[in-house]
């Protein structure tokens, strides 16, 4: 195949594999963005919304800092935080080594930035395709994945700010009462497919 | 404001670059050789990150009004459905649904009227929003700086009221420590507002704080 083509065969996979992404990135990324605005205790949340989701790209971190941001917890503390939430990303590079050697610096340091969940697990499963394509397919899913990350956070905040200029304030934050649950459920999401890959790998 | 929107850059760009480190640990430690990935490492990942991920899930249900049985039945209710049908979204999004009418369908009672303060209240008040002075909502660094603005003296006690329905411990040391302790303010107590008959509030001091009822007026 040509390059031209590869990319339109790419771009064509990655934007069906990316649907489902779609549907839940845009999802938590506006609770997320929502909690940041409601309960994050800052001035210009959507501001923050926007360079901490186009920087991050780690819904976890997105939820675990709001609580630590209100109360002006101290970045050290958030940083160990980072590093004991995401410490399963530290491995999610191994099975990228060989197929990512000898690739231009910009976009491996573009890929290794999008190494998710969702988006480790889509590229190891594309695994079978031969190995220019396969880096096509991980730079077009990564684009994706990363603006619906970017525009359900920024979305989310921008709801609550512009909200929040016609109603109290501590009205939307009462309606929101709760929402902090989706944090704990996604942990919760995590641990159980831990745990599931680890029985089925000591089997 | 300058210092919020220096504090906000800072974590930005901290998270971002731990976050960075971590993802790219691999292709910095083992990129330029082609050598065979060690067996530790990928048994470490296997036992290192379900435990810490475990022991995120017990330090985040603090968070939750983990006194009550809700949280924890919209807990079974995500890894149910995570089991059974492996949708993330859904799992995740059905728990929520759940923790959020079972709070506000009055299965805790979080009276409304919480929201707007009375009259008579201490200066500073501890609410699960956030740090309120005087009705206002504020950063724990504003705080401080209009009890000294309303020359609040440092030797006195000062009094802040915890909402009964308040039960992070951890909220209370920080603000207690990173903030009133540190502007001068260390005879700060805690007061908490009764509620009736059940209006019980188990909430212990952090360390070196005393608690005591709150019985409507004080500081005015």
């Amino acid at each position: 195949m040509s390059g031209a083509l590869e990319w339109r065969f790419a771009a064509r996979r990655a934007f069906v594999d990316s649907l489902p992404v779609l549907m839940g990135y845009t999802t938590m990324g506006f609770v997320a963005g929502v909690l940041l605005a409601a309960k994050g205790n800052v001035v210009l949340a959507p501001l923050w919304a926007f360079l901490s989701s186009s920087l991050w790209i780690t819904g976890t971190m997105s939820f675990a800092a709001v609580p630590e941001v209100a109360i002006r917890a101290p970045v050290a503390t958030i940083v160990l935080m980072t590093i004991a939430v995401n410490f399963r990303y530290a491995f999610y590079g191994f099975s990228m080594l060989e197929r990512w050697k000898n690739i231009p610096v910009l976009q491996k340091a573009y890929l290794i930035l999008m190494l998710t969940d969702e988006n480790y697990a889509l590229e190891t499963a594309s695994q079978t395709m031969k190995r220019g394509l396969h880096l096509k397919y991980c730079t077009v899913i990564s684009a994706l994945n990363h603006s619906y990350w970017v525009l359900g956070v920024t979305v989310g905040a921008l709801v609550v700010c512009l909200l929040g200029m016609a109603i109290d304030p501590d009205v939307i934050r009462a309606r929101t009462n709760g929402m902090e649950f989706a944090m704990v459920a996604l942990f919760l999401v995590i641990f159980t497919d831990q745990i599931r890959s680890f029985v089925s790998h000591e089997k | 404001m300058k210092s919020e929107i220096l504090y906000m850059l800072c974590v930005v760009a901290a998270v971002f670059a731990a976050n960075y480190a971590l993802r790219a640990l691999p292709f910095v430690a083992f990129g330029g050789r082609g050598r065979e990935l060690p067996r530790w490492v990928s048994s470490l990942g296997a036992y290192v990150s379900p435990v810490i991920i475990a022991a995120l899930i017990v330090y985040s249900y603090v968070g939750l009004k983990w006194r009550t049985p809700w949280p924890y039945i919209a807990g079974a209710l995500t890894v149910g459905l995570q089991l059974w049908r492996r949708n993330p979204l859904m799992s995740i999004v059905a728990g929520t649904f759940l923790y959020m009418s079972l709070l506000s369908c009055g299965c805790v009672s979080v009276p409304s009227d919480n929201l707007k303060s009375t009259v008579a209240h201490p200066l500073v008040r501890v609410t699960r929003f956030g740090i309120k002075f005087q009705d206002k909502l504020v950063t724990p660094e504003e705080s401080v700086k209009l009890l000294v603005k309303h020359g609040v003296p440092k030797d006195h006690t000062l009094h802040v009221l915890v909402d009964d329905d308040f039960d992070n411990q951890r909220i209370l040391w920080v603000f207690k420590h990173n903030y009133l302790d540190r502007a001068g303010y260390t005879k700060s107590v805690w007061i908490h507002e009764r509620r009736g008959e059940s209006g019980k509030s188990d909430i212990k001091p952090p360390d070196g704080g005393v608690t005591i009822p709150y019985r409507g007026r004080m500081l005015r």
